[in-house]
């Protein structure tokens, strides 16, 4: 199912909550909308599924009108999927009867009570909860209400759906195995799915596309090695890929940094999106800085070394500029180390291609 | 270690004894009353009640007007709670103001103005006598019912509303993601999840009913329609000693009605799932549309005829003669000049006053120091004495009265004085402190006094700089409640003042039994008034305080929000 929003604002009293957002979601697509709290995204979430009206703005699914100004199509007749962050598990009911309960609704009046139990089955059998089905939530681990959740959410074999921070209830352990079953559930009903999360590991590793929202507004849309590698933004240069912003100024394309005492090569030299030119920055990410004791580079001193099992994070004070250094498990540094800061040449490479 | 021990043990036994001398012996005295005969032992008392046809009128009667009230009671609490909590109806203030009003306002003043509302020779039955041939007669079964439902609908209002609140609407969200529209939702989530709630209001409700002796008395009394708590009542003050074996097991059936209520509604509160969120939502679920102007407006109108009407009905009243039309000419003060003459009158609001105010104090300082061992330390003592004391609340008051006359005849100097009145009080309302006392310690937490342990206070100061300045709004709701309710209470006092210890509520209830009308609507509205105030200032002064204490309290709160969003 195609999803087309247009130009879609949301005002609540003086603030935009969404200001003129605008994307396509083709079939069977799963997309990520990624962003901080309070970015917007839980508020295009909710406008796709009806439970916002825009101020302005349309949203058409499959070629229908489901929101603009005047229409509002209710949320009953649209015909999603939903999973909610709470997972809002109905705790009177059993897991069978949870995931009964959109089955039993007019829109699928027409079904025949065999058609029934076998949808209800095959959603049972795609999570895993065969021997669940009698226990009513509050009886549930997090990860098992999780499943519910899921299974309700695609018992209907909806066409499009909508997870709002599904994991975001889950310890670190559950979300990180989870990923792999949203993941098959998506392959195995083939809907399209909105995910809005604002973990970017998450996004990262899920979504085939990812819109990265800021203050009500699309910031960057793209893939996750387009987002990640490519930013076209300070702010999804910082939030998804954890960019230091070295200052310094550009000079065609290449940058001189100010905490660079060596001025006979430049610090960086290539392409750049021009919002990083003109705030006088280069995006550098944590891994992209090679640390040594000598050479040309940034100058600085370690202050604070974090062990971290398959890296060491090291924080490097470069005149008045903190920077945060990923270097592999070898490199031994201490506190109060003198070091030096290039840039790496394989990502330099790459980037420059 | 051997001198804490010994504290522990006369911990102990003190508690035991507490609780078994002023709580539990009375409600054995009852039983054991209401069991013996003249050869020994047995259950002839009961017996003989159940042959009388009087007896098995009384407790249809009670059982009848408890159901039917219920039913009253529930439909409308329920729907003012769904009105409050989900529309968007305005004035939500004034409609929980105007709900609330019967559980504040003292039941027999309420029925006093019901009766003057609907009095033979008023302007509504007028009315209806000239154009369609009928009176409604409130001196009626149904005309207790009515009253009784409009009293207890503020019980199941104030537990379901806070409940409706509570249900996340994920969870209605999630119902209309799978193809339900609002008002099918609202059935089959809303309506589900707040059943349990609905239903322990409506126990609640039920037992007020059984519990009140008010409504009956007033409007029972005079048509000859016995419920149990009158029955009691007219037996005792009419036979004296002679009445009090079939009295006491008269009490007994009472009280057993109403602990299997209890029992019930214990249980109603526990079947509700606990997934419903911790905090309130006050965001409107059901927006009306168009229709929320005509909605708001008969609701507010309907509350006001039928909780404010009565009421001016009664205050106007009170500035008239007994005869003649109520006319401006006819306007008088004698009444009041009656109510602030009267040595009686005057001498029972001074016997009110002063036994709320030492109930309260007596109540405050043994409900929090009990709800403080029992919630951190655990004491079984303390759980004794609460466990007892809730016995005491569960049973209507009438009971309560009968066993406290068969127990404290024992000790010399106490029947007949104000002190059984006082005793008699704090043994009734004891557990609505321990309950908020308890509340507000369980929401302190241990580390603020293990801290101001180790910055080396005193156990005086941490009382007095830590723990009472943070507990005391909580603490102090539950003594309010008891203040207002000694204040105007009636049922206790009905059986147990005598001569020089009577009570407002009493006070109003002979003048009301002797006909005098206007003479209790004045006392009334000097009630009324006192109430009004008081409710009044207990609103304001939160305020007051808060605005005081502003500076220190506003900067720690900016510095732990600023700490929160720094991490």
């Amino acid at each position: 199912m195609s999803v087309i929003i247009k130009n879609v604002t949301k005002v609540y009293g003086d603030t935009k909550a969404l200001d003129g957002v605008s994307v396509e979601i083709a079939s069977g697509e799963f997309i990520a909308i990624l962003g901080p709290s309070g970015c917007g995204k839980t508020t295009l979430l909710r406008t796709i599924c009806g439970f916002v009206q825009p101020t302005s703005g349309t949203v058409e699914v499959d070629g229908r009108l489901f929101s603009s100004e005047q229409v509002q199509v209710p949320v009953e007749q649209r015909g999603l999927g939903m999973v909610f962050q709470s997972f809002a598990l109905w705790p009177h009911m059993t897991v069978r009867q949870n995931i009964e309960f959109p089955l039993k609704s007019r829109r699928n009046k027409g079904l025949t009570p065999a058609q029934r139990e076998q949808a209800i089955d095959a959603a049972i059998a795609s999570t895993g909860l065969e021997k669940m089905q009698k226990r009513l939530p509050g009886e549930l681990s997090g990860g098992q209400r999780q499943r519910v959740a899921l299974a309700r959410a695609i018992v209907e074999k909806p066409a499009l759906l909508l997870m709002d921070e599904p994991l975001s209830a889950l310890d670190a352990e559950l979300k990180i195995s989870m990923r792999k079953e949203i993941q098959d559930i998506h392959r195995l009903t083939g809907a399209s799915v909105v995910y809005v999360t604002h973990d970017q590991s998450e996004a990262l590793a899920m979504a085939d596309r990812i819109i990265i929202m800021k203050d009500g507004k699309i910031e960057q849309i793209g893939t996750p090695d387009e987002i990640y590698n490519h930013p076209k933004t300070i702010f999804a240069a910082t939030f998804v890929s954890k960019c230091n912003l070295v200052r310094g100024h550009w000079v065609q394309d290449s940058f001189w940094a100010d905490a660079d005492p060596d001025k006979s090569s430049p610090f960086y030299r290539g392409p750049v999106e021009d919002c990083f030119r003109n705030a006088d920055v280069c995006p550098v990410r944590p891994e992209e800085f090679v640390m040594s004791r000598i050479g040309s580079g940034l100058a600085g001193t370690v202050v604070n070394r974090q062990w971290g099992g398959r890296e060491i994070l090291y924080k490097v004070q470069c005149g008045s500029e903190l920077m945060t250094v990923y270097t592999d498990i070898s490199a031994a540094f201490a506190e109060g180390d003198s070091v030096v800061l290039q840039r790496g040449e394989a990502m330099h490479h790459e980037v420059a291609v | 270690m051997s001198t804490q021990r010994l504290k522990r043990n006369i911990g102990y036994i003190l508690g035991g004894v507490v609780a078994i001398f002023f709580f539990l012996a009375p409600l054995l005295q009852l039983i054991i009353m209401s069991l013996t005969t003249d050869q020994g032992f047995g259950f002839t008392n009961y017996a003989e009640l159940l042959t009388k046809s009087r007896t098995l009128q009384a407790i249809g009667n009670t059982v009848l007007i408890a159901v039917c009230s219920t039913l009253i009671a529930v439909v409308l609490g329920s729907v003012m709670a769904f009105l409050v909590a989900y529309t968007d109806v305005f004035h939500k203030k004034w409609m929980e103001v105007l709900t609330m009003a019967p559980f504040v306002i003292p039941s027999y003043i309420i029925t006093l103005s019901w009766s003057t509302l609907l009095s033979a020779r008023g302007s509504i039955n007028g009315f209806l006598d000239a154009n369609f041939g009928f009176k409604v007669d409130i001196y009626s079964l149904g005309g207790i019912i009515l009253v009784l439902g409009i009293c207890n609908a503020s019980v199941v209002y104030l537990n379901v509303l806070p409940f409706l609140r509570k249900i996340p609407r994920d969870l209605e969200w999630a119902a209309r993601v799978c193809g339900r529209n609002l008002w099918e939702t609202l059935r089959c989530i809303d309506l589900t999840q707040a059943a349990p709630a609905i239903a322990s209001g409506g126990m609640l409700a039920f037992l007020a009913a059984i519990d009140n002796f008010a409504v009956p008395a007033f409007l029972g009394i005079p048509a000859g329609i016995p419920v149990l708590s009158t029955y009691i009542y007219e037996n005792v003050i009419g036979f004296g000693p002679s009445a009090f074996r079939s009295a006491a097991a008269l009490s007994v059936m009472l009280s057993a009605i109403a602990l299997l209520g209890t029992a019930l509604q214990g249980m109603l509160v526990r079947r509700s799932s606990g997934m419903e969120s911790i905090r309130e939502d006050y965001s409107v679920r059901v927006p009306l549309g168009r229709a929320r102007p005509f909605v708001q407006w008969i609701t507010l109108a309907f509350l006001s005829l039928v909780n404010v009407v009565p009421l001016i009905t009664t205050i106007t009243s009170s500035f008239f003669p007994v005869y003649g039309t109520k006319t401006l000419e006819n306007f008088t003060l004698e009444n009041y000049a009656f109510v602030f003459t009267n040595r009686g009158i005057l001498q029972a609001f001074a016997n009110s006053a002063m036994l709320a105010v030492i109930t309260c104090m007596i109540c405050i300082v043994v409900g929090t120091a009990l709800a403080y061992s029992k919630v951190r330390r655990h004491s079984l003592p303390s759980h004794l004495v609460e466990q007892s004391a809730s016995l005491t609340y569960a049973i209507p008051g009438i009971v309560l009265a009968l066993a406290m006359i068969f127990h404290w005849t024992m000790v010399p100097g106490v029947y007949g004085t104000i002190l059984i009145l006082m005793i008699a009080y704090v043994t009734r309302y004891l557990v609505l402190q321990i309950k908020s006392s308890t509340n507000a310690m369980l929401a302190l937490d241990i580390s603020l006094e293990e801290s101001a342990a180790v910055f080396g206070s005193s156990k005086v100061r941490m009382w007095f700089r830590v723990i009472l300045p943070l507990t005391i709004r909580p603490i102090l709701s539950g003594t309010f409640l008891i203040f207002m309710q000694s204040l105007t209470e009636l049922t206790l006092s009905s059986m147990l003042a005598a001569a020089g210890t009577r009570t407002i509520g009493l006070s109003i209830f002979s003048l009301q039994q002797g006909g005098d009308y206007q003479r209790a609507a004045a006392v009334s509205a000097v009630v009324i008034a006192a109430v009004v105030l008081a409710y009044g200032l207990s609103a304001l002064l939160p305020h007051l305080l808060h605005k005081k204490r502003m500076t220190p309290e506003a900067a720690a709160d900016v510095k732990a929000v600023s700490a929160i969003q720094a991490a």
